[in-house]
């Protein structure tokens, strides 16, 4: 329990932890002011009014649209537009309401930009995201970490105190993840009240009944998981190159060329969903729950193609499969390797 | 009263593809009795911080057998790590973090009391930069730092690679006089690694010396210095020209006599006794001006043991010293020095590489 608190500590205590805490908790701030500030309840009488005359104005302009709406057998007379009384979108149209539809009137919203910020609709994916960046951000932290104590010489200094190198290990990947987990509930906690306090403000809540909660919840909690796997993984991937720049170069390298070499196997090999060789795309099962990849290669006018679906549960063993070795091959490392 | 540490036949090979195996240890033995200053001594690569590193669980060996306080090591080092403070090669620690930090970091882990963490940091004499980060640090401050580390725990054994290294005057004396006061006034035994002889003659009461891995001597400083001294004597005579009739007169007076003129001396060896040169001489009628018994320091015989005293025009390349036979190298007795030949073939290896860098 001492090792642990003193591995915490180390881990706040250290540099790149409060610079990246700091940029997180100012990146959670300013993504609220923004929703809040670009957000509205709708627009206001004058916007409406002077957005209204601008679309009169441009129609005064347009002879089509005069005629038509002047003419009510407009479309009756018309050859070009004998159609628009059998579209079902014509049915219960008024006549000047079609003629903007159907003959190309402005309309006042055509002039107006409004942007209202619904929190039941947006704000459980701005949260995973906020998650996936705090996962990737305690990556980054968790391989700085066990790769600057290899660099400094820390590493070698520590196991002279602690010789039993499973329980170091184990010990430091528990810190980790402890640090990890915190980070993520407190920029959750912190995201949502401050986006519910700007939809409260400028924008709309909606309706947080059951199935939202439910689902939102499902979402951030395997984001959550994510972001854990993400740090397991950055500490395993330092531990085994014993300094951070190999782990960040391997994370790197394939966050920059992974879609890449997904693109170049796509066109040189007449692969079926070769979008599957993508991680983003287990990624993106596992946070969803399904993804469903479309073969266009088999599509015809009769058939839709082949479809292959990704759940969650799927994207979870491949995920927890790939952590898995490298935290066993970490482990096999530190336990067999001399300390140089 | 048994030894703390035991080492037998220990053997570590560093092998790499397409080069030779480096053996950095071959068989080597070391024993350090408790109470004492030992000092651990050998040539650059000849595989002190190798064995430092083995006997600490840093590294696996190949063969042999380590005792601490009695227990195997490395499989029950946790059980006596408590009792471990060591400080293994250059120290070097977390840059951004004070010393003070660094120090309460380890102290927490091992559920030591902070006060021993300002203890140490009095001790060392870091009490005023403790607050400082660490990469503001000098080579000694950095080296008190890490004494300081190896103090925390209150250790009954120390192990110190290279402690007076980058310490000036001062801390030098300090720190020969803390390593004395913790071995004789409070029992803690110490083992040094060094290359600074005339220190490791001053502070250790009894020495290692190793050479490719294997042990070449070991036993009391004083006795092994005593063991390589006192065969040859140094004659000054008021006309310097008289030095060859001198060497003459006592090469022909007894068999096995050696003199030699080197400048305006002559330096004697196997005789019996200084008053037997003083009696010749006079009896030739070459009366002394000077006789001196000439006494070596820890340095002479270092390079005359290991084998690596400069020759003029050459350079003496790592891995160049005495390679001790194993069978030599089981039999020798305390303080009896193993003759082995010189093998000039250079050592490769990560150690080697190491001491070059």
């Amino acid at each position: 329990m001492n090792l642990f608190k003193a591995e915490l500590r180390r881990i706040a205590r250290r540099r790149l932890t409060l610079v990246f805490g700091i940029l997180l908790l100012a990146g959670v701030a300013g993504l609220s002011i923004i929703m809040a500030s670009i957000s509205t309840k709708g627009p206001s009488e004058a916007d409406l009014a002077a957005a209204q005359a601008q679309a009169d104005e441009w129609n005064e302009q347009n002879p089509d649209f005069r005629d038509c709406v002047e003419d009510e057998s407009y479309f009756e007379q018309n050859p070009n537009y004998s159609w628009v009384e059998t579209d079902p979108e014509y049915e219960g149209m008024e006549h000047r309401e079609a003629c903007e539809y159907f003959v190309g009137g402005s309309r006042a919203q055509d002039y107006i930009w409004t942007y209202t910020f619904s929190f039941e609709d947006e704000a459980p994916f701005v949260i995973i995201g906020i998650v996936v960046v705090t996962g990737l951000v305690m990556m980054m932290l968790s391989s700085s970490a066990i790769g600057a104590e290899w660099s400094s010489g820390g590493m070698s200094n520590l196991m002279v105190w602690h010789p039993n190198r499973m329980r170091l290990w184990g010990t430091k990947l528990g810190a980790a993840l402890t640090a990890c987990a915190a980070a993520v509930v407190v920029l959750a906690v912190l995201a949502f009240g401050l986006l519910l306090a700007a939809a409260a403000l400028r924008g709309e809540i909606g309706d947080l009944d059951g199935p939202w909660w439910e689902e939102t919840l499902t979402y951030v909690l395997r984001t959550g998981v994510l972001a854990l796997g993400m740090t397991v993984l950055g500490a395993s991937l330092a531990m085994l190159g014993r300094h951070t720049a190999i782990a960040g170069g391997v994370i790197a390298g394939y966050l920059i060329i992974g879609d890449l070499i997904v693109q170049m196997v796509s066109m040189n090999l007449s692969m079926k969903f070769p979008e599957r060789l993508s991680l983003y795309t287990w990624v993106g099962a596992w946070i969803t729950g399904r993804v469903e990849l479309q073969d266009w290669s088999s599509m015809t006018l009769e058939s839709a193609g082949d479809v292959m679906v990704i759940t969650w549960g799927e994207a979870g063993l491949l995920l927890g499969g790939i952590v898995l070795l490298f935290g066993v091959l970490a482990t096999w490392s530190f336990q067999r390797r001399d300390a140089a | 009263m048994p030894p703390i540490i035991e080492i037998s036949g220990l053997r570590k090979t560093y092998r790499r593809s397409f080069r030779q195996p480096h053996h950095a240890l071959d068989g080597l033995d070391l024993e350090v009795a408790a109470g004492q200053v030992h000092g651990f001594l050998g040539p650059n690569g000849s595989g002190k911080t190798t064995t430092l590193r083995a006997l600490l669980g840093l590294i696996r060996v190949d063969g042999g057998t380590m005792r601490v306080f009695g227990e195997e090591v490395p499989h029950r080092l946790p059980q006596v790590v408590s009792r471990i403070g060591a400080v293994v090669e250059s120290p070097q620690f977390f840059k951004h973090f004070s010393g003070r930090l660094t120090l309460q970091l380890l102290a927490e882990s091992a559920g030591l009391p902070k006060e021993r963490v300002e203890a140490v940091l009095e001790q060392v004499g870091l009490r005023e930069a403790a607050k400082a980060s660490v990469k503001g640090y000098s080579l000694g401050m950095r080296q008190r730092l890490a004494v300081a580390q190896a103090l925390l725990k209150q250790p009954q054994l120390l192990i110190l690679d290279e402690p007076a290294n980058g310490l000036d005057p001062a801390g030098i004396h300090h720190m020969r006089e803390l390593l004395q006061w913790l071995a004789h006034e409070q029992g803690v035994t110490v083992v040094v690694s060094s290359h600074l002889l005339s220190e490791v003659q001053q502070l250790c009461d009894s020495m290692t010396i190793v050479s490719r891995g294997r042990r070449i001597v070991d036993g009391s400083v004083a006795d092994i210095i005593a063991g390589h001294s006192g065969a040859s004597l140094s004659v000054r005579v008021p006309d310097a020209g008289a030095l060859p009739e001198a060497a003459e007169a006592l090469k022909t007076a007894k068999a096995g006599v050696g003199a030699v003129v080197e400048r305006d001396r002559l330096v004697v060896t196997g005789a019996p006794e200084p008053a037997w040169v003083t009696q010749t001489l006079a009896e030739s009628g070459i009366y002394l001006s000077e006789l001196v018994t000439q006494t070596k320091n820890l340095e002479s015989v270092f390079l005359e043991l290991t084998g690596t005293a400069p020759q003029p025009g050459q350079t003496v390349q790592i891995g160049q010293s005495v390679a001790v036979p194993q069978a030599a190298a089981q039999s020798a007795p305390a303080g009896a020095p193993i003759e082995a030949p010189v093998n000039a073939a250079p050592e490769s290896g990560p150690e080697a590489e190491e001491a070059q860098r």
